[in-house]
């Protein structure tokens, strides 16, 4: 008896695990909600929570900063950071979305719009927005945290997600970077281009494809293959279209021709970036604008001899590049949309809570604090009092204009959002690329399995989730 | 236990508490307490769930549709057969490495051994984190890797550790086995240290050889730590999740997923929170099953 009641006991143990999955919705409401409740009038002092990711460099430094300025501008309002790292602030804002306490205000990137739309929780603010402060943003960029009618946050910057390269090497290597810039490049002249930039010393490309961010990588090229987003204009899943196919062909073409090694998926960010800095790797992915920046200031530490530089670093000038395209496609970037979303708690709404949530959710997404973030991360602001405020702000170390450009026309070039797939279908393709496209594609660039048995896999996995009618067959 | 031993004194068909009992009582109330907000709650709670589609505004009752979800997703079937491999080569050869450690420690002095204790605990002191990062470093799939560097002296090719279906595993299992056994060490050692001395000096007088009193002597009498340590190990096994996480997310292929780490997308990933709960009960399921087995098959003759 004491040994079966030992065993129901690391059964239970087991089973706790999980002990935060069972609350029940009369979770009570967070501080904002009892902040709110001390008072319904307008000019009552309310406090409004915010969960943060260190959005730039010195981004949570600032923080402080803006909660004055704010508190200036509406006395009887206080904002309250939370802060977290990049790894954790999802997880953070998970568990309080689930636990039905979310903060007031946190910064979601687009992709994540339609599953926490899902959970209730994140407020339509279409309706609580002003025209004068809508009219701000670019229409285009709004679309990214539109849901059928609904609007879910405001944007403050798009990074498009493309390729760097070391310019003297490509310069070696005798790639003709700015035209690369100007007009982007086929698959096989960037083929031709890394094969030439393989050398006994450096590789000539390499991506982290390490755990998920192998997402990254199929993500990224599967957009200027003729399917920038997972479902075509009928709502038909994509990826089991023959361009499809080709595509991995391609990328296992480039392990295979030995200008990128065969251990790419293993690497992971951190790797590849100082893979980047210490001169082994011509061009490398993802890169991003602020890479520039970051490797300036490498370069800085060398020429002051400084020990905090990279072990074994030597002076790079970063290249903006362009992803490759396929078959003929036009380019379409990778753009990431970055911004700040509201949520409520389960207790009911309190309208005045609501709007002055909605007087910080503008604060922060527009004007000087839109304009700091976007220019730390060497991007261009979304919003016309972003801009204004872009135009005032003096760099210490010029921008390298070939760059701005470059960026500049990639983010012309971006894939545009596709707020008209429904969550409940973007929630399934997530499961599917997680589950399915990315183990495989890992054991693809590991050399387990062949592109056409990847591609049967995909697709026999596709049609089970969203039927026979439900993906493309071309 | 016996109503009288505890002190409850018995009438007829009623209890009365003694004074003393309340004492009792009120000094295991915390733990108590703690124990059944913070584990027979959420137990209760996730059963529940595990019967609903989870939504923070109200979860809908989809009856076993979770359940049904688990045992028609081949990803499950897989991550059990991951944990399992995981558990069969690491507890056993665990609790070997652990037991020989502790064998070759015990001669020495009480100060010695004390030292030895403190360096082999030392690991279970540092953050899974930490020696996730430490380990990634060592199994750095490039030419220049430390591993792969010390390999490359002996003529071995380059191995890409963790992002190949083929060795992937195995890597999670060195890494395990070469990571800590702490805490199975010292306790091995104090049952070592509880076994009479006057069984060893029977068995000089014999002329045993130190074989023959391991296997007739020793190994009998530390058999109800080994089965501790064993039900513990499994236990723990197939909640292992930090490696694969911090290691390889379960890739390649999938073919590093243990279920831990599925639970945990389904719950904080994909906010499946019912499937997740479905899971873990199935989880905790066969592993009562399997400490079962293991009382049955070797805890016959263990009493603790």
């Amino acid at each position: 008896m004491k040994k079966l009641l030992s065993v129901l006991v690391a059964a239970a143990l087991t089973v706790t695990m999980l002990a935060a999955c069972g609350g029940s919705g009369s979770s009570s409401a967070g501080g904002s909600a009892a902040a709110s409740a001390s008072g319904t009038a307008a000019e009552a002092p309310d406090t409004i929570t915010m969960l943060l990711p260190p959005v730039s460099t010195t981004y949570q430094d600032q923080l402080s900063v803006w909660a004055e300025e704010f508190n200036a501008m509406y006395p009887n309002l206080t904002l309250e950071f939370e802060n977290a790292s990049w790894e954790d602030y999802k997880d953070k804002l998970d568990v309080q979305i689930n636990a039905g306490t979310p903060p007031d205000i946190a910064f979601v990137e687009y992709d994540r719009v339609g599953t926490l739309a899902d959970s209730g929780l994140m407020v339509d603010i279409s309706t609580l927005i002003s025209d004068e402060e809508l009219a701000d943003f670019d229409e285009s960029a709004l679309e990214f945290y539109r849901l059928d009618e609904g609007l879910y946050g405001l944007p403050v910057y798009i990074s498009v997600q493309c390729l760097g390269g070391n310019k003297a090497m490509m310069e070696e290597a005798g790639i003709d970077w700015q035209s690369v810039q100007q007009n982007g490049w086929t698959f096989e002249e960037f083929r031709e281009a890394i094969k030439a930039g393989a050398t006994d010393d450096h590789y000539g490309f390499i991506f982290a494809c390490a755990g998920v961010t192998a997402a990254d990588y199929l993500n990224i090229m599967v957009k200027n293959a003729g399917m920038p987003a997972p479902f075509d204009e009928d709502l038909k899943f994509a990826y089991t279209s023959q361009n499809f196919l080709e595509l991995l062909k391609c990328l296992r073409q480039i392990i295979d021709d030995g200008s990128t090694p065969a251990e790419m998926g293993s690497v992971d960010a951190g790797k590849r970036w100082n893979m980047f800095l210490t001169g082994q790797t011509m061009i490398f992915g993802k890169g991003l604008a602020n890479f520039e920046g970051l490797a300036a200031e490498n370069n800085a530490k060398l020429a002051a001899d400084d020990g905090t530089a990279v072990e074994g670093s030597i002076e790079t000038e970063y290249v903006v590049l362009p992803v490759p395209t396929f078959f003929g496609e036009a380019q379409q970037a990778q753009g990431s949309a970055g911004g700040y979303s509201m949520f409520r708690t389960v207790e009911e709404p309190d309208p005045v809570h609501q709007a002055n949530v909605m007087k910080a959710l503008y604060f922060m997404a527009s004007g000087e604090r839109a304009a700091f973030t976007c220019n730390e991360l060497y991007l261009s602001g979304l919003s016309e009092s972003a801009r204004t405020a872009m135009a005032e702000i003096e760099n210490e170390v010029p921008r390298n204009e070939n760059n701005a450009n470059a960026m500049a026309l990639l983010t012309e070039q971006a894939a545009p959002a596709r707020p008209d797939i429904p969550a409940e279908k973007t929630a399934q393709a997530t499961r599917l690329m997680d589950e399915v496209i990315v183990p495989k594609f890992q054991a693809l660039l590991a050399g387990e399995t062949t592109p056409e048995e990847m591609y049967e896999a995909v697709c026999q996995a596709a049609i089970e989730t969203f039927g026979e009618d439900g993906v493309v067959q071309d | 236990m016996k109503g009288n031993h505890s002190g409850t004194v018995r009438t007829g068909r009623k209890w009365r508490l003694t004074s003393e009992d309340l004492w009792g009582y009120a000094f295991i109330a915390v733990a108590m307490i703690v124990f059944c907000v913070f584990t027979v709650y959420p137990v209760i709670s996730a059963f529940f769930t595990s019967f609903e589609e989870y939504k923070p505004l109200g979860s809908t009752f989809v009856a076993l549709e979770n359940y049904k979800t688990t045992f028609t997703n081949d990803l499950f079937y897989k991550s059990v057969w991951n944990t399992l491999v995981y558990t069969v080569f690491t507890v056993p050869l665990s609790l070997c490495i652990s037991f020989l450690v502790a064998i070759m420690i015990l001669p020495f002095s009480r100060k010695v051994q004390s030292v030895f204790k403190s360096l082999y605990y030392l690991p279970a002191v540092a953050s899974g984190v930490a020696l996730s990062v430490v380990w990634l470093w060592i199994y750095d799939p490039l030419p220049t890797g430390l591993l792969n560097s010390l390999l490359s002296v002996f003529g071995i090719d380059n191995v890409n550790w963790l992002g190949s279906s083929r060795t992937a595993m195995f890597s999670l299992i060195l890494m395990a086995l070469l990571a800590g056994h702490g805490t199975q060490i010292i306790i091995y050692l104090a049952a070592l240290l509880g076994v009479p001395n006057s069984l060893f000096e029977a068995a000089d007088l014999d002329g045993a050889t130190f074989l023959q009193k391991l296997w007739y002597i020793v190994i009998p009498l530390v058999k109800p730590t080994t089965l501790f340590l064993l039900v513990t190990g499994i236990i723990g096994s197939f909640q292992v999740f930090m490696n694969a996480y911090m290691m390889t997310g379960g890739g390649p292929d999938n073919a590093t997923t243990m279920v831990g780490l599925l639970i945990f997308n389904n719950a904080f990933k994909y906010s499946d929170y019912g499937l997740a709960c479905a899971q873990a009960l199935v989880l905790a399921v066969v592993i009562a099953a399997v400490s079962l087995l293991q009382f049955k098959l070797m805890g016959e003759d263990v009493e603790y």
